[in-house]
């Protein structure tokens, strides 16, 4: 029982410590963020925006872009 | 969504880059992710030959008795171990490290520690389920592992988390998805939980009461803070890949996310509502399993509007099959869940069998389903090698996806009506046990379908690795792509000097 | 880019608050609860279950009752437990001092258990149930745990703790059932479960 409050309190006063660690850290690196190119981040060139990357094997249905500025 | 200025302005070799460095991302993942992948179909067969015995005992409890590790209350714990830590745990950790490289666009580190942590894993399972097999088993649920089976997983899990923290400290893409986000968050939620755990209720004297309420807490985090990051940010990222159209809404992902965190942690206590906690405690986990509802519906606003319009790639895509079927459980079992925890309906549902169909709900329909749909769209990427069988392929969809809905319906109408029964107190109990059998015995329908399914995954995923089947053509795409004679052959993702 | 420590953050508070709301407080009540009951000079033993029940508690625990079985009286306006005579009361955090592990369960495929032992007083049924659940309840979907007993010749005279079936389901003549240890312990523990006697339970 001793050493159930030990565990709780031991790991509340390590976050407790790393939480004032992460703070000071993000306030001297603070920067603000770009949510507009965050959805497009995981496409590239070699898997540009409009290509689909999944079909069945042996499937006669090619994966192939779409024409330049269609959408689906 | 006219955007295209990404695929217009670029370079063939700017793109050819960009396919190497992936090539090399998915090279790196190769050994630990089928190896996660590995250990997670061997206990989903196993894990699905204990469901079928637990099914039966129910209906048919001479079944296969006898002896006491065939007995029910043995292989009930068993089942449930098996599949939430051998198949659905390695299965998230497998996609976790791949998704974690992929979105930071850097190698996975540590492969060979990663590899022990495989081995970690699956002793841990090996010894953990037969204790519980063996009459060892604690019979605190979800924490049923003898005393001795979780040290590994937790010298496991931590090589895991350490591997996919500094892959991501290293990373090149500038961006943090939202994925990774959820990825963080599960691979730092799970080990404290399973570590506190574990240490309070199996190493510690909690006794009583106490006991319970860690105990519920951490089970349902499992669900809540393991399964659901792994499986929505899962989706987060395989959704739009697969479609190659972004996320709806990015700003609402972010509202999700929080407020999952924010209020799911509290949702435990509900598995003992009406039970001997203070109320004021079972009140604040009915609040949050209410509050749950703003991020399912912002997930499944974000979800459905970025498939729509494009519901007929469902048709071509496996990996679009599973996880939209997936993602639409979520919401369904989200909702349900919240519900269930309003004291109205739960003074219904409380103990019966409806709540075994909530489970599987979100353990299967949702997250299995999802972790289906990433393993068919990772694991060619690693072996460079086709799946063997398309039919083999569609054929465990509609053997799961109809096999579960079975399930699901079975178990909440017999379910719903056991407990109506069980609250009018001039109902015999031997009478709501006759009338539950035969939901019971259509469930154990419903899961030799499913099995069937299994049978069917895993006959493709070995001879994936056997390379029996068609090589991928391409560095990227599952198959010919009409430019493909001018491409160059990227890498050794494509497996070919094994 | 820096969400790292921003998401760490996050993600650290919200698990914090969680944590020291639903497992702290009530666990320091809890505590503070038990150490009020040991020093009552009068006050019932903390672990009610001593010797062969204690065993057979973890008899219970090692086949997996908790799976079908619950053992929590839910209070009178919320569900029929009382109303079926499963217990006088709602059970409370009291009733389960000291118990490793506390199965409350979260299933009934059978009936609740939490006072059992005020409800069925006899270990001659208790054993029939156990070896073959349909012997005493035709119907039943319970396994039957042969396993915790003894199907043997018998030597001289009947074992007296040898079961008695109804014709219908004696064993062939000559052999005698008797319960191993295990299967005494279990009854014990199933005989000793009572959590009905009134109980003033301190404020929340």
């Amino acid at each position: 029982m001793t050493l159930a409050y030990i565990v709780i309190f031991a790991s509340f006063v390590l976050f407790a410590i790393s939480v004032v660690f992460a703070l000071g850290w993000a306030m001297s690196h603070g920067q603000m963020q770009n949510f507009q190119r965050g959805a497009t981040a995981i496409f590239d060139p070699d898997e540009p925006l409009g290509t689909r990357t999944d079909s069945f094997p042996g499937s006669a249905t090619h994966v192939e872009p779409p024409p330049e500025g269609s959408h689906e | 969504m006219s955007d295209q200025t990404i695929s217009t302005a670029q370079t063939e070799s700017q793109r050819q880059a960009f396919a190497r460095q992936r090539a090399a991302i998915d090279a790196s993942a190769r050994w630990p992710v089928l190896g996660f992948f590995t250990g997670s179909v061997v206990w989903l067969l196993v894990g699905t030959g204990l469901a079928l015995l637990a099914s039966i005992k129910l209906h048919s409890p001479e079944f296969l008795d006898g002896p006491s590790w065939l007995t029910f209350g043995r292989i009930r714990p068993a089942h449930l171990n098996t599949v939430a830590y051998g198949w659905a745990s390695q299965a998230g950790i497998g996609v976790t490290l791949w998704s974690m490289a992929r979105l930071s666009r850097t190698e996975l580190r540590y492969p060979r520690l990663l590899m022990f942590a495989v081995l970690l894993w699956n002793i841990g399972m090996l010894v953990g389920t037969i204790g519980i097999l063996a009459g060892e088993g604690t019979s605190i649920e979800w924490l049923e592992f003898p005393a001795f089976a979780p040290p590994f997983f937790a010298l496991a899990f931590a090589i895991v988390t350490v591997s996919t923290m500094v892959t991501f400290s290293n990373r090149r893409e500038p961006h943090v998805y939202v994925t990774q986000w959820y990825l963080i968050g599960a691979v730092f939620w799970f080990p404290w939980l399973y570590t506190a755990a574990n240490l309070l209720v199996i190493y510690a004297s909690v006794s009583g009461v106490s006991q319970a309420s860690i105990n519920w807490w951490y089970a349902h985090n499992v669900l809540g803070l393991w399964m659901t990051p792994i499986g929505v940010g899962s989706t987060y990222y395989l959704l739009p890949k697969v479609l190659g159209r972004p996320i709806y809404s990015y700003q609402l992902s972010l509202l999700g996310f929080w407020s999952l965190a924010l209020f799911y942690n509290w949702a435990g206590v509900h598995h003992l509502i009406g039970g001997p906690l203070p109320a004021w405690l079972i009140t604040l986990s009915i609040v949050g399993s209410v509050m749950m509802l703003i991020p399912v519906i912002t997930v499944a606003i974000n979800h459905h509007m970025t498939v729509l319009g494009s519901f007929r790639q469902l048709r071509y895509s496996p990996t679009l099959r599973f996880i939209v079927f997936g993602a639409m459980s979520y919401s369904a079992v989200s909702i349900q869940g919240s519900l269930q925890s309003l004291r109205t309906i739960n003074e219904v549902t409380h103990f019966t069998h409806y709540t075994v169909a909530h489970a599987h709900m979100g353990a299967y329909a949702f997250f299995t389903m999802i972790m289906f749909g990433s393993i068919y769209y990772i694991v060619p990427r690693l072996t460079g090698w086709e799946w063997a069988s398309g039919g083999l392929i569609s054929f465990h969809f509609w053997s799961t996806s109809v096999g579960v809905l079975v399930y699901f319906i079975a178990l909440t109408f017999g379910g719903w009506y056991q407990g109506l029964d069980l609250n009018r107190a001039d109902v015999p109990f031997m009478t709501i046990v006759r009338n539950t059998l035969p939901y019971l015995q259509v469930r154990s329908w419903a899961g030799i379908l499913m099995a069937a399914g299994h049978l069917a995954f895993a006959a493709l995923f070995v001879m994936n690795l056997l390379h029996i089947g068609k090589q991928r053509s391409g560095p990227t795409l599952f198959f010919d792509r009409p430019d493909a004679a001018t491409l160059t052959v990227i890498g050794d993702a494509s497996g070919r000097t094994v | 880019m820096n969400q790292g420590p921003t998401i760490f953050l996050g993600v650290f508070l919200t698990f914090a608050s969680a944590w020291l709301g639903l497992v702290v407080a009530p666990y320091v009540q809890f505590e503070a609860q038990r150490s009020q009951n040991a020093a009552k000079v009068d006050a019932p033993p903390e672990t009610p279950m001593e010797g062969l029940a204690a065993q057979g508690r973890q008899v219970y625990r090692a086949n997996g009752c908790v799976y079908c079985h619950s053992q929590q009286i839910r209070p009178e306006n919320f569900g029929s437990d009382i109303a079926r005579g499963w217990g006088p009361r709602r059970t409370v955090a009291q009733d389960y001092v000291g118990e490793r592990p506390v199965m409350l369960g979260t299933m009934r495929t059978g009936p609740d258990l939490a006072n059992i032992g005020t409800r069925q007083t006899s270990a001659a049924w208790h054993h029939l149930h156990l070896y073959n659940s349909r012997i005493t309840s035709p119907g039943s979907i319970m396994p039957r745990f042969t396993f915790l007993y003894e199907q043997r010749k018998v030597v001289g005279q009947r074992s007296s703790a040898a079961l008695t079936f109804p014709p219908e389901w004696d064993v062939k003549p000559g052999y005698e059932v008797v319960p191993t240890n295990e299967a005494k312990a279990l009854v014990a523990y199933l005989l000793a479960m009572d959590r009905s006697r009134p109980l003033e339970e301190p404020g929340p």
